[in-house]
């Protein structure tokens, strides 16, 4: 056995993050970590890199009971952590960034570049990788290659234990395969893995071992082979996956938004449809396809440059972000940390944001008690979950920070809401909460724009799913209409004839 | 021009990969070739034009005028190098300077001189870096403060009078030439060149590049952050005290307190972010900074041979660093997009 953890106990911010865990890594394994958002997955790894220490509990390496201080203790017993968002030095370059703070030194103590840069094209050749990257500068390089050089700053530092952080989270189908080859070749040497992922077909993809963790405790450790999908998702959310609140096929009331050949060049072209009171309105397309140029075209961010935006009957033109909320249109941006959030705030003040001439008497005092109640009736309504309305906003889970994200856009009351990608990156019971919520808001009578590359997730969703490809409207189906194969057939192409004329 | 395979550069795709360019980003990022080629063309052109400017005395008036700016310039460069800045050498350069000159005319020798300066200045860089590493706050407020602070310092010290009568036991450090160039050219030669070697070879001096680029980062490889960023701020203040004896030693025997070193921290950061390094940190060397300064003295130094209102050269420079500040961000936003 490489590494055991045993009874391992950690409270977080008053949570309790993990319940006497035991997890073990033997060598040369590739074990995956599953569980939802706000399991302890996270916690439990920076334990083990270091970066965070136990309560309670102890941690055996090779036999020997250690403690692990400092991310610097961590490397020495061999432990490396490659994070979602490589942490590199973006001026140095490659070979730089692989040795610093273990610079290769010469009997004057002087950085030997020369072997540095031998020693890195070896390791970048080992894994397959052009030995070339060594003399580039890191930040010219891929997010990918820059995981990838990463690897090789572990494998320099002998490294027998690698730990990925939602790796592939960030990378293509094909960067992705080239990292589980590194991952492979990595354990015939007998390098031991910890993969952490949401991805359960990548998992059972790579993974010898599965462990489940729930509620920060561990569900079950088991052999692959001895699990299904089914079982993994089921042991994740500790109850069986209803196949989703059914929804009536809405009927169709009063026209909300009426959008006529809407265009803007190389993003998308001539798009027309309407979106009723109360009806979800889903676009579906793979990525590159413009269903999210279009949102942000109706939201003023990127305007359109022809076409026409009827709300309620009245036509309006929104250049700006503002004109759209003046409109009663809301926007739940795709990247909810850069676009949506201010992580270091409260709930209160993030739902608050953009919503003060709401909360402020004569537009210009704010109320602060108003501020908070309002938070805290929505923190209710949309099952928020965190210890207050004053709880900063960073330390809650994925799913919570979007639903407070969602909050702030339903207090001006809009006619119209577009949510893109509104459950990326949250766990599965969050996004059964969000898609409830989802529901809700149309039974309101707002009328709901939904973009979701996920297409269980857009079938779902949809009162009337629209399928964009290459910046066209392609087709359009009614809830039930279509096996999602046909759907997804016609977002990618090819097949019954749709050869891209743009219609159904 | 191709730009780098930046989207989906695997391992495949590799192979395919451009050899070495030599296109715009190229020229923006040999900053010191740019500023040497700015150079060769203004001091050619001058030289043409007015004979006077090519001689050996107009060349050493450029460096000692320059002198001070760029042996600050090289502490400078270390300090923006780590994401930080001091705006706080200009009044204490005028601590530095007091205090020497009124040793001076107590008779001090110049054993006694340099061992004041150099204390002075490092106990100013010391409290620096102190209050920046120990506090984490960030260096411009802790140094803007002691901007001033620093400035009633030196007024205090010699009640608000000039001094005078000042001996001139220090005058080879401001005016004296060794093989022909000033002394304290070769001092900010000298400085530089160890400053060289210590940020391209010593590991330490790497991680003021790892610093400056991700402090986080530079923190769980392993870089000591404390110690690299009270290092900065400290040799900074001992290179100020080194550059007020070149400032005794040009003065003459008045030093009129409280003119001293008034606009010095706006020079030194114009000649570091000229020559090339970064203002956001984690890119940059001391050979650039040299080459800024010199650069900044000439451009000065052309105008009144050209004899044009002095007012035109900061004009001239203002522009020159907005355009080389402006270089480096687009450069950094192409690569982010």
């Amino acid at each position: 056995m490489l590494l055991s953890l045993r009874g391992i106990d950690k409270h977080y911010f008053g949570v309790h993050a993990l319940r006497g865990v035991d997890f073990d890594v033997r060598e040369g394994e590739v074990h995956a970590l599953v569980g939802e958002n706000g399991a302890g997955k996270s916690t439990l790894i920076k334990i083990i890199a270091g970066a965070e220490q136990p309560d309670v509990g102890e941690i055996v390496v090779e036999g020997e009971q250690v403690t692990i201080h400092s991310t610097q203790d961590a490397f020495r017993l061999g432990v490396a952590t490659v994070y979602q968002e490589p942490q590199i030095f973006p001026d140095l370059s490659v070979t730089e960034n692989v040795f610093l703070g273990r610079e290769l030194r010469d009997r004057f103590g002087n950085v030997e570049r020369g072997d540095q840069r031998r020693r890195v094209r070896e390791l970048l050749s080992s894994l397959h990788l052009d030995p070339g990257l060594a003399g580039r500068r890191m930040g010219d390089l891929s997010l990918a290659e820059q995981q990838l050089v990463l690897i090789c700053k572990a494998l320099a530092q002998e490294a027998r234990l690698i730990i990925y952080d939602e790796p592939s989270a960030i990378l293509t189908q094909r960067e992705a395969d080239t990292l589980f080859g590194v991952i492979r070749r990595l354990q015939e040497r007998g390098v031991a893995t910890i993969y952490i992922s949401h991805r359960l077909e990548e998992v059972f993809e790579i993974a010898d071992r599965v462990t489940i963790m729930k509620d920060g405790q561990v569900v079950a450790t088991q052999l692959r082979s001895q699990l299904t999908v089914g079982q993994v998702v089921e042991l994740m959310a500790g109850r069986k996956l209803h196949a989703g609140v059914a929804r009536e096929a809405h009927e169709q009331e009063q026209v909300m938004l009426s959008v006529r050949g809407l265009s803007r060049p190389g993003h998308f072209e001539d798009v027309s449809f309407d979106v009723h009171r109360g009806e979800i309105v889903g676009f579906f397309g793979l990525i590159g396809s413009g269903a999210t140029d279009i949102a942000l075209a109706l939201f003023g961010i990127e305007p359109a440059e022809q076409g026409t935006v009827e709300l309620n009957g009245s036509r309006v033109s929104i250049g700006k972000p503002s004109e759209a909320v003046e409109h009663g249109i809301a926007l739940l941006p795709k990247d909810r940390k850069t676009q949506g959030l201010f992580l270091p705030l409260t709930v209160a003040d993030n739902i608050a944001a953009g919503n003060y001439p709401l909360l402020s008497r004569l537009r210009t005092l704010i109320l602060r008690t108003q501020e908070r109640n309002l938070a805290k009736r929505l923190m209710k309504a949309l099952a928020v979950k965190a210890p207050g309305a004053t709880t900063k906003v960073g330390n809650l889970s994925g799913g919570n920070q979007q639903k407070v994200l969602l909050a702030r856009q339903l207090v001006g009351r809009p006619k119209v809401v577009i949510l893109d990608e509104p459950t990326r990156g949250v766990d599965v019971q969050a996004k059964e909460e969000i898609h409830r919520l989802i529901f809700e808001l149309a039974d309101g009578g707002t009328a709901v724009i939904v973009i979701s590359s996920e297409l269980p997730e857009a079938v779902r969703l949809a009162d009337r799913l629209i399928v964009v490809r290459s910046g066209r409207i392609h087709s359009e189906y009614a809830r039930g209409e279509a096996e999602t194969a046909a759907i997804l057939q016609a977002s990618i192409g090819g097949g019954d004839g749709a050869g891209g004329n743009g219609d159904s | 021009m191709a730009t780098p395979n930046r989207t989906h550069a695997l391992p495949g795709a590799f192979a395919d990969l451009l050899p070495p360019r030599f296109g715009l980003r190229e020229v923006l990022d040999a900053r010191e070739a740019s500023i040497v080629a700015v150079l060769v063309v203004m001091a050619t052109a001058l030289s043409i034009a007015y004979p006077q400017f090519r001689t050996l005395d107009n060349v050493n008036n450029i460096l000692l005028a320059v002198a001070q700016v760029a042996i600050v310039g090289v502490g400078m460069t270390m300090v923006i190098i780590t994401g930080g800045i001091d705006v706080s050498v200009g009044s204490a350069l005028s601590v530095c300077a007091v205090v020497v000159g009124m040793r001076l005319q107590d008779g001090a020798g110049v054993l006694e001189a340099i061992v004041v300066a150099i204390a002075v200045g490092t106990a100013i860089g010391l409290v620096n870096g102190l209050l920046i590493g120990l506090g984490r706050v960030h260096s411009i407020i802790i140094t803007f403060g002691m901007l001033n602070i620093l400035r009633v310092v030196s007024f205090k010290l010699t009640g608000g009078k000039w001094l005078s009568g000042v001996p001139n036991t220090v005058n080879y450090f401001g005016s004296g030439t060794l093989l022909k160039l000033p002394f304290a050219w070769w001092i900010a030669m000298a400085m530089a060149a160890v400053a060289w070697y210590y940020m391209r070879r010593r590991p330490t001096g790497r991680h003021l590049y790892a610093l400056g680029g991700n402090p986080e980062t530079a923190r769980l490889a392993g870089v000591g952050v404390l110690k690299r960023t009270i290092f900065v701020y400290t040799i900074t203040g001992t290179l100020v005290g080194v550059a007020s004896l070149v400032f005794v030693g040009g003065a003459g025997s008045v030093i009129q307190t409280a003119q001293v070193g008034i606009g010095f921290e706006l020079d030194v950061i114009a000649a570091v972010v000229i020559g090339g390094t970064s203002i956001l940190g984690g890119k940059g060397s001391v050979i650039g900074t040299l080459l800024g300064a010199i650069l900044v003295g000439t451009i000065r130094n052309a105008l009144v041979v050209v004899n044009v209102n002095s007012l035109y050269s900061n004009l001239i420079l203002g522009c020159l660093i907005l355009l080389t500040v402006a270089l480096d961000l687009l450069r950094r936003r192409g690569r982010l997009a």
